[in-house]
């Protein structure tokens, strides 16, 4: 049982990082290879932080902030020349962009801060969740990923702004034709990626510790549960987030930490093989 | 309210529509009749900037509208049914109103008018757009674009996949909308019902205007008669 509520805590955190990928893919068909990096950089402007004096909740905050200026500095700069394209030499092309620019994050990083690492600290005693003991930092984790993930979902289907999004995600013509701006609706789905990459960053700090070289990791997560979701699926990245995330733990339980990836990337590949548009994606 | 001046229109570098001029009043209702591939379709999508203008003018209750993106031709009050409607299928019945509402909130009044010309709308509300049949399909189109209240309705082939006794239906209600003051622009290839609508027509070919007139002159143009309206002129009533 015990296991099982890792496991849910855990996909909770993969469906947060992988949310952002997945609804920037479905407005726009690119993917954004610097999507961990925009955890990171959340991880690491948020020690600085702390180290000059700020408090953790207002540098955590100011940190968020930084990744969506960070995003909307993307969207104005790299995005520009990706959505003049279209079909597959947009998705290459944001590939090759923003892969390039996940390494010059990277390099940035590593160069200026090598050992600083995101540690959100709560300490105290387990708490005990229908009668499992939950430590605090992974309980505050999943509800940070479950507040993020239900304000996303809510105003995805309930405010007019979130209908706006999801008519653009299923036929950008038709948006258009309702007078909606597609490139206004994806620059302001970007900056949100980078917020919710933030997000994600602080739940990871919650659960262990995020460093400067950490991103390309958590951008290969972020694909693996983007993929077997279905890309463009909000609920895609949620569900598979949770389906990853129980395997993860279960496997790393049951058989040992060192197979773990090898069995999440299984569990990917399978359902791939049996659904190849993902467990929610469009003709699936 | 709508001008067309010596418009060419296409595709990258292949021009589909060829110095086309056309004119709309406040209150008309005007048909663009022609067969497939004659060039309508191109014809309203750079009319509603979906196409660039490669020359010639547009202009739109005192705008120029050549170079503003179609998402800002809609909210001037140009509103554009598309031959494959274009619904976001994902999406409620009710929704898919709403948007067409956008950036306003929906006003009952206008999904009221919506529901009363489409009766059959309001009995799937809550169904999603991509169920339901293409005569239905068509309907919540039309119903879209009327909930942005707009002054000029454009619709491209609204007869596209229905039979023949749907096709008629969606005239109907064409018909009643006019009734009520709506501008209306119809490209159609099945030229009776549309000269049916219309006030005035008029005939393009390979992407040229060929003819223009009042509905009772176009019906009555022995070419149009042979070529549109199946019959010849000796001796058809």
């Amino acid at each position: 049982m015990a296991v099982i509520f890792d496991g849910i805590a855990y996909g909770l955190q993969l469906g947060l990082l992988a949310v952002g990928l997945t609804l920037i893919y479905g407005l726009g068909g690119v993917l954004n290879l610097a999507h961990g990096q925009f955890a990171v950089v959340t991880a690491i402007a948020a020690t600085v932080l702390v180290d000059v004096g700020l408090p953790m909740p207002l540098a955590i905050l100011a940190a968020i902030a930084l990744a969506g200026m960070l995003a909307l500095a993307f969207d104005a700069s790299l995005m520009r020349p990706v959505y003049r394209l279209r079909g597959e030499a947009r998705v290459l092309l944001s590939l090759l962009l923003t892969i390039g620019a996940a390494f010059v994050i990277d390099g940035l990083l590593i160069y200026y801060y090598p050992f600083a690492a995101l540690n959100v600290d709560i300490s105290g005693s387990a708490v005990n969740v229908l009668g499992v003991a939950m430590r605090r930092g992974s309980l505050a984790a999943s509800l940070l990923a479950v507040l993020a993930l239900g304000t996303l979902i809510l105003f995805l289907r309930y405010t007019r702004r979130g209908k706006a999004v999801r008519s653009v995600i299923q036929d950008e013509e038709g948006a258009q034709l309702c007078g909606i701006n597609p490139a206004r609706v994806r620059t302001a789905v970007f900056v949100l990626s980078g917020v919710l990459a933030g997000v994600a960053a602080v739940a990871e700090g919650l659960t262990s510790s995020l460093g400067a070289t950490d991103g390309l990791d958590l951008t290969i997560l972020a694909l693996i549960v983007t993929v077997v979701g279905g890309l463009g699926s909000v609920a895609g990245a949620l569900v598979a987030g949770l389906l990853l995330g129980i395997v993860y733990t279960l496997s790393s339980f049951y058989i040992g930490a060192y197979v773990t990836f090898i069995i999440l990337l299984l569990a990917a590949m399978l359902t791939i093989l049996v659904r190849p548009s993902g467990l929610m994606g469009k003709g699936a | 309210m709508l001008q067309v001046e010596g418009l060419h229109a296409g595709y990258g570098d292949s021009i589909v529509v060829h110095d086309v001029s056309l004119r709309i009043e406040a209150g008309e209702a005007v048909a663009i009749i022609g067969s497939n591939g004659a060039g309508k379709t191109t014809l309203l999508r750079a009319i509603c900037g979906l196409l660039p203008v490669v020359s010639g003018h547009v202009t739109y209750d005192g705008n120029t509208l050549e170079r503003i993106p179609p998402h800002r031709i809609a909210r001037l009050g140009m509103a554009y049914v598309p031959a494959e409607r274009r619904l976001f299928p994902a999406m409620s019945v009710t929704e898919n109103l709403e948007l067409g509402a956008y950036p306003k909130r929906p006003d009952s009044r206008l999904s009221a008018l919506v529901f009363e010309l489409f009766p059959r709308l309001a009995d799937r509300r809550t169904q999603h757009a991509g169920t339901l049949s293409g005569g239905e399909q068509q309907m919540l189109a039309v119903g879209r674009a009327l909930m942005s209240e707009p002054k000029l309705l454009l619709l491209d082939e609204p007869t596209t996949g229905l039979a023949p006794m749907l096709a008629e239906e969606a005239y109907a209600s064409l018909k009643r909308l006019r009734g009520s003051g709506t501008t209306v622009l119809v490209a159609e290839q099945q030229v009776p019902l549309a000269l049916d609508l219309a006030d005035r027509g008029y005939v393009i070919e390979d992407g040229r205007i060929q003819l223009e007139g009042t509905a009772d002159d176009l019906r009555d143009n022995p070419d149009v008669r042979q070529a549109y309206l199946g019959l010849s002129d000796q001796g058809a009533g």
